[in-house]
């Protein structure tokens, strides 16, 4: 189950449950039992009706009136020259940090 | 809904990064359970992390922290509830403040399927899956590992709940 919808069919799985929530929110809204509820008992039903790989369930479940939530995330058109160059740094920094630990075992 | 795969190429293309080539599979494997779910064991994986001591900021709100990254298949009892964290993921920190561990590691949910008999039984420890950039280590250790786990929990069906 996850908010990826074009990334997980991308790569091709067995069963997918789709909420066109922002990442973080694979199994449901926070603080939200009804979402959750919902989330988690629609993704576990495809375990019995699913037929063939590929399949593809979509959340009926909105995340907000307002769809503008998506044109935030990762978007370069919001992002200042200043802002990308520091972004570089903070990435460079990062695959550094990864190694080590990597290479400390 | 947002397409990530070119949001995320023009997002790292503009800091010089080649394109991420997510990996595809043209024969994807379809296996039915060896029954209906109210009668099978589930075992819960998860991409979320242990807190790493002296790693930083790793709760609600922390930026993106490579230093809590795992590389390593772990199983956890789901009792005392796992801490479980998702400070070294990408995920959207303008719309998900992280405070409710729900949304990333349903085991409340489940538990309560389980009860209402939709699951024949959960698993008793979860299991957490690495979230490595590399596909060859990804599919050769940690997948395989992954199943290891699986079968050796008994489990007869799998969630994979990934942030």
């Amino acid at each position: 189950m996850g908010c990826a919808r074009d990334i997980v069919e991308h790569v091709g799985v067995p069963r997918f449950y789709f909420s066109n929530f922002p990442l973080g929110h694979s199994a449901g809204k926070p603080f939200d039992a009804a979402s959750q509820h919902q989330t988690v008992r629609e993704a576990l039903a495809l375990v019995d009706q699913a037929n063939t790989a590929r399949t593809t369930a979509v959340s009926t479940q909105k995340w907000s009136n307002d769809d503008r939530w998506e044109q935030d995330f990762w978007n370069v058109s919001q992002l200042s020259p200043q802002q990308l160059k520091k972004l570089k740094a903070e990435h460079e920094q990062v695959r550094q940090t990864a190694a080590n630990i990597k290479s400390n075992g | 809904m947002i397409d990530y795969i070119p949001r995320s190429h023009t997002y790292y293309a503009a800091q010089g990064y080649a394109p991420y080539q997510w990996a595809t599979f043209a024969d994807v494997p379809f296996q039915r359970p060896p029954g209906l779910l109210k009668d099978l064991r589930l075992a819960l994986l998860t991409t979320a992390a242990p807190v790493v001591a002296d790693a930083g900021a790793q709760g609600p709100g922390a930026a993106y922290n490579a230093a809590a990254k795992f590389f390593e298949v772990f199983t956890q009892t789901l009792h005392p509830r796992p801490d479980l964290r998702i400070s070294h993921i990408g995920y959207d920190r303008t719309h998900c403040q992280a405070q409710d561990s729900n949304t990333w590691l349903p085991i409340p949910q489940l538990e309560a399927a389980a009860r209402d008999g939709l699951i024949g039984e959960l698993a008793e420890q979860l299991i957490g899956i690495p979230t490595n950039r590399s596909q060859r280590t990804t599919q050769e250790k940690d997948a395989p590992a992954a199943l290891t786990a699986c079968r050796k929990l008994g489990a007869q069906a799998a969630l994979l709940v990934p942030t």
